[in-house]
């Protein structure tokens, strides 16, 4: 892989990522404005509390709510960073250099932990 | 909240994102007093509205940044092993050691490196040497293009050791007290590794977002990123990036500076004021 190609690669799963979270969050954002956060574009009856765990966002979504909807793409945009990482790692490892393919793993590694150990 | 309280926190993200992509930072020291003092938003949820703010700046621009081979991005990951890890021991530490001494030593380092980048101000670009060895083993060298000069700029990054126990420094402080450290990866860069400043900015622009993404996991169950404060945050930082990006390949190094200073004045005095017990 060459270096511009390797770009591209990274330049991509960044703007894939932005223009994803951006949609989705001013999908919620849109719809908030006719239903309010709370309320479905399905019409279903308001819900009081926000659930901020995935089976609450997944039935939020279900239910098409402007707060799932926003939620989700406030999500994938703290996603994208890890992904773009992730995609550094492959880019690295086809350009045959292995010294940054460990130092990107490794960072991952320590980003993991620190998303999901420690609290 | 209503719709001008939408439009009021869009309008000054959009500024903030145009700032922060600029000067390397996260939009945080633009985002948290606004939010705080003029929308009355919790402090709470105006930092975990921050933390949106700072991946959506580093996002918003890097894609720009890294197609432009403005990011060094082995500069880039090879620091951010220093700034994860060490943002890791920081956030272990958070139990043993005082806030408040830190804030105060941390806002004397960055008024302390204010005076030396103004400095600096009349520098264009940063003198040639020629490469050490670790600099060479590490790839730590490159070019990026230079629109105005019309040319590719050759640069190599000096006293490694030195560059990657600072973001290691960094990472702690951000660990510690919970803040970016986007105004210190930018010290690093350019104080210490003597990158041009272009590329220090959006090195430092590409590595905020990872050093953020560490931590909003917690924020985000914590229940600290609020949709409602934080979907205006997030859009107009976003756009107030992508402008920021297409601008900084057509400004001078010397522009840069120009941004950088004030914001690093700003985040400095801040810094000192929380350690001292004033201000938000």
């Amino acid at each position: 892989m060459t270096p511009d190609r390797f770009r591209a690669l990274v330049s991509t799963v960044l703007i894939v990522g932005v223009a994803t979270s951006a949609g989705l969050v001013a999908l919620g954002f849109a719809g908030s404005l006719v239903v309010g956060w709370e309320g479905s574009l399905l019409g279903r009856a308001p819900v009081g509390e926000s659930t901020t765990d995935f089976a609450g966002m997944g039935a939020g979504l279900a239910a098409l709510r402007p707060i799932a909807i926003g939620q989700a793409g406030l999500l994938v945009l703290i996603a994208t960073p890890v992904l773009r990482v992730a995609a550094s790692i492959a880019a690295f490892a086809v350009e045959g250099d292995r010294l940054y393919t460990a130092i990107t793993m490794a960072v991952l590694a320590v980003l993991l932990t620190s998303l999901f150990v420690i609290r | 909240m209503t719709v001008g309280t939408d439009i009021g926190i869009f309008t000054i993200s959009v500024l903030a994102g145009l700032i922060g992509s600029l000067a390397g930072v996260g939009g945080g020291i633009i985002v948290i007093p606004a939010l705080t003092l003029l929308f009355g938003v919790d402090i709470r949820l105006a930092i975990g509205a921050s933390i949106v703010s700072v991946i959506a700046t580093s996002s918003g621009a890097a894609a720009a940044y890294v197609r432009d081979r403005m990011t060094d991005m082995r500069v880039g990951m090879f620091l951010e092993l220093a700034t994860t890890s060490g943002a890791v021991c920081g956030a272990l530490l958070v139990a043993l050691v005082p806030p408040g001494s830190l804030y105060v030593l941390l806002g004397v380092v960055l008024l302390f490196s204010a005076v030396q980048q103004s400095l600096r101000l009349g520098e264009e670009l940063p003198p040639t040497t020629s490469a050490s060895p670790l600099a060479t083993r590490l790839r730590l060298a490159g070019a990026y293009p230079d629109a105005r000069f019309g040319r590719d700029v050759s640069y190599v990054a000096q006293r490694v050791p030195l560059g990657f126990a600072l973001m290691a420094g960094a990472g702690v402080v951000s660990g510690l007290l919970g803040i970016g450290s986007g105004a210190l990866k930018v010290l690093a860069m350019d104080g210490a590794m003597r990158l041009p400043m272009k590329v220090s900015s959006a090195t430092s622009n590409f590595m905020i977002g990872v050093t953020a993404a560490a931590s909003a996991g917690i924020y985000l169950g914590r229940g600290d990123v609020d949709v409602t404060v934080a979907a205006p945050v997030a859009l107009g930082v976003l756009a107030g990036a992508t402008i920021g990006a297409r601008i900084l390949p057509h400004l001078s190094n010397r522009h840069v500076r120009l941004v950088f200073l004030p914001v690093l004045i700003v985040i400095g005095l801040q810094t000192l004021a929380r350690g001292l017990g004033i201000g938000p």
